[in-house]
């Protein structure tokens, strides 16, 4: 191994000092770009997880608002099925009713004659040749030829319930 | 009282089943167009109406269809009348099927009047011509073809575009400025089941407000009742409208579903047929339909149609697209290439028209620019048209500056004013606003139709 002349490691000193120097600008500057970039790094992170974190907000009130939407129409939706259920189980209850008031008839006294005047009527609408027997249902029905007359009280009574449809709306709206 | 007694005589002298058509023999005294039930053995009751007379034997339609019907087991009560149904404020919030037969579990429609679903002549010189804007919350319907109280406006369209979200954004949102109630009947003829329940969810809202009245006739649904659908719909309507002194809106959506069902009558009584099929009188039929909608002396309210119609292939010439227009004041037609471009909703501006437009828009009754600004945005859209079909013969950097900037123009007329959301409710300001903000776009020489004075007050 060979050494330095004597006096030289004096005459290197300015070069070590130079290449120190160098080195130490060079290792500034890294370090300067490397925190540079580890801020840009961090502030566009940031920057997105900001973004994701709007989005997600808006989105999340977005759903949420839908959501609700949708279950507000879902809850109206039912509460207006139950409503109209209700209308159709009070008429459905008055037809019940109707009909088993028109059973009675069958012991009134006055029943005989409504046979009557259903006969009479019967014979009226299919002519002399019809064939008129009162119905194991109360009323009569009556057959000539391929028509068929059916006064029988039920279907008088549904008849009737019919006619006057306008009126049942009064169970469930005044006047 | 005869009438009630009529409608027990039961028939069962059954001739001949043809398709949609019962042959009855053995009947006397009954009328053309007289509704009937008609009970088969076994199965639920049917409904029919009368088609022709001839002696003693009388043709039925069936609204329901015969099948499964048999020569014999079957009876028949005429009722004496054509088809009525109960009218009035009752029907508001109900969904009912294609009959008028509630579908929401709710008891039958009923009411102190009935009306006949065919509907009365109205005297031609008690119409009153259509005046004030039905808003939509469309913007290119409100913008560039607004809708008029008593007018009918269809929809033209090819199967696979969003007609249908269209006509039900339409059906959710349209008011009127009038300050008088607002109602809507929606017709729907044909519907698939999914198609179905996007009508009822969409309009859950306006329902459940007790403003809107839903038939929905499905897919699968008899395809004779489709026959009555639109004219129950009508008839509830001119009710609402005439004697509660409504605006009411009628949506008929789709009206070649209902062309096809009188088709198939047609088919069935053996007529000569005349356009593909259809019946020489289709044109009478839709109009039967279509004049319906209007005003009335001396009454408040206004009946306005909407029907939508599907081309079959997009065929303008195909004859319901084509009787349609002879009937009705403009159209709105969709188109396959603006949906490509993802636009919604996808109107060709340039083949769509409100012929009533002036009697709806302007001062006094949207805004006073409304009427320029409508006719300076279709004629710059034409002139962006040519713009673009010369740039694809001589390339984009050929043209001169004006004509980059119709092409922008019109990139932002359909991105920022005709493209909306489907459930979105722009106010005619916002729409006008978008449309200023589109001609800012385009040098100030270029906007002729509008005055000095709006330029200054409106443009940005």
């Amino acid at each position: 191994m060979t050494r330095l002349p004597q006096g030289a490691e004096a005459a290197l000193d300015p070069v070590r000092q130079a290449l120190r120097r160098d080195a130490e600008t060079a290792a500034a500057r890294s370090e300067a770009d490397a925190r540079q970039q580890a801020a840009d790094l961090l502030g566009r992170a940031q920057a997105e997880a900001d973004d994701i974190h709007r989005t997600a907000q808006r989105e999340g009130a977005e759903a949420a608002r839908a959501d609700a939407a949708a279950s507000s129409a879902r809850a109206r939706r039912q509460a207006r099925r139950t409503v109209l259920a209700e209308q159709e189980h009070l008429r459905s209850l008055l037809a019940a009713q109707v009909q088993e008031q028109v059973r009675e008839v069958r012991r009134d006294p006055r029943y005989p004659q409504i046979l009557r005047r259903l006969t009479a009527e019967a014979d009226r609408i299919l002519g002399p040749m019809a064939s008129v027997t009162e119905s194991h249902k109360g009323g009569v029905t009556g057959t000539a030829g391929s028509r068929r007359l059916d006064l029988s009280l039920p279907t008088l009574a549904d008849q009737a319930l019919e006619d006057h449809s306008g009126e049942v709306r009064r169970l469930w709206h005044d006047g | 009282m005869a009438n009630s007694h009529r409608a027990q005589v039961g028939h069962s002298d059954v001739r001949e089943l043809r398709g949609p058509l019962l042959v009855l023999g053995d009947t006397e005294g009954v009328g053309w167009d007289e509704f009937a039930t008609v009970d088969v053995e076994g199965g639920p009751q049917r409904h029919g109406l009368v088609l022709e007379v001839d002696g003693d034997e009388t043709t039925l339609q069936v609204l329901e269809g015969t099948e499964g019907m048999a020569l014999g087991g079957v009876e028949v009560r005429f009722q004496g009348r054509p088809l009525a149904v109960p009218v009035g404020p009752g029907w508001l919030g109900r969904v009912c099927n294609g009959r008028g037969e509630p579908l929401d579990g709710g008891p039958p429609v009923t009411a102190e009047d009935t009306s006949p679903v065919g509907g009365w002549p109205l005297n031609p010189v008690y119409r009153e011509p259509p005046q004030d804007p039905v808003i939509t919350g469309v913007s290119v319907v409100d913008a560039l073809t607004t809708l008029v109280r008593g007018q009918k406006l269809p929809i033209f369209s090819i199967p696979g575009l969003p007609h249908l979200t269209l006509a039900t954004q339409i059906a959710a949102q349209a008011t009127a400025s009038s300050g008088r109630a607002f109602r809507v009947v929606f017709a729907a003829m044909g519907m698939t089941h999914a198609d179905i329940a996007y009508i009822r969810d969409r309009l859950e809202e306006r329902s459940a407000a007790g403003e809107l009245v839903l038939l929905l006739n499905a897919a699968d649904d008899p395809v004779i009742e489709r026959i009555l659908t639109p004219r129950i719909a009508l008839t509830i309507a001119e009710s609402l409208a005439y004697d509660y002194g409504s605006d009411v809106l009628v949506v008929m959506s789709d009206m070649t579903s209902y062309a096809e069902a009188v088709r198939e009558v047609s088919a069935a009584r053996r007529e000569i047929p005349a356009r593909r099929g259809y019946p020489g009188y289709l044109y009478s039929d839709l109009a039967e339909l279509y004049e319906r909608c209007g005003r009335v002396r001396g009454r408040e309210g206004s009946v306005t149609v909407v029907p939508v119609l599907t081309m079959p292939a997009g065929d303008i010439t195909h004859p319901v697209p084509d009787l349609t227009g002879y009937i009705t004041e403009g159209q709105v037609v969709l188109d396959g290439d603006i949906d490509a471009r993802g636009i919604y909703p996808p109107v060709d501006v340039l083949s769509s028209l409100s012929r009533l437009m002036r009697s709806g828009a302007g001062r006094g009754r949207t805004r006073e620019d409304h009427l320029d600004v409508a006719a300076q945005i279709l004629s710059a859209m034409a002139r962006a048209r040519s713009a673009a079909e010369l740039a694809e013969l001589v390339g984009a950097a050929a043209l001169s500056e004006t004509d980059k900037a119709y092409i922008e123009f019109r990139t932002v007329v359909e991105k920022e004013l005709l493209n909306q959301g489907r459930d979105e409710l722009r106010t005619l300001e916002q729409t006008l606003d978008l449309a200023w903000q589109a001609l800012s776009l385009l040098p100030r020489r270029e906007l002729t139709m509008l005055s000095a004075e709006f330029l200054d007050r409106y443009l940005p």
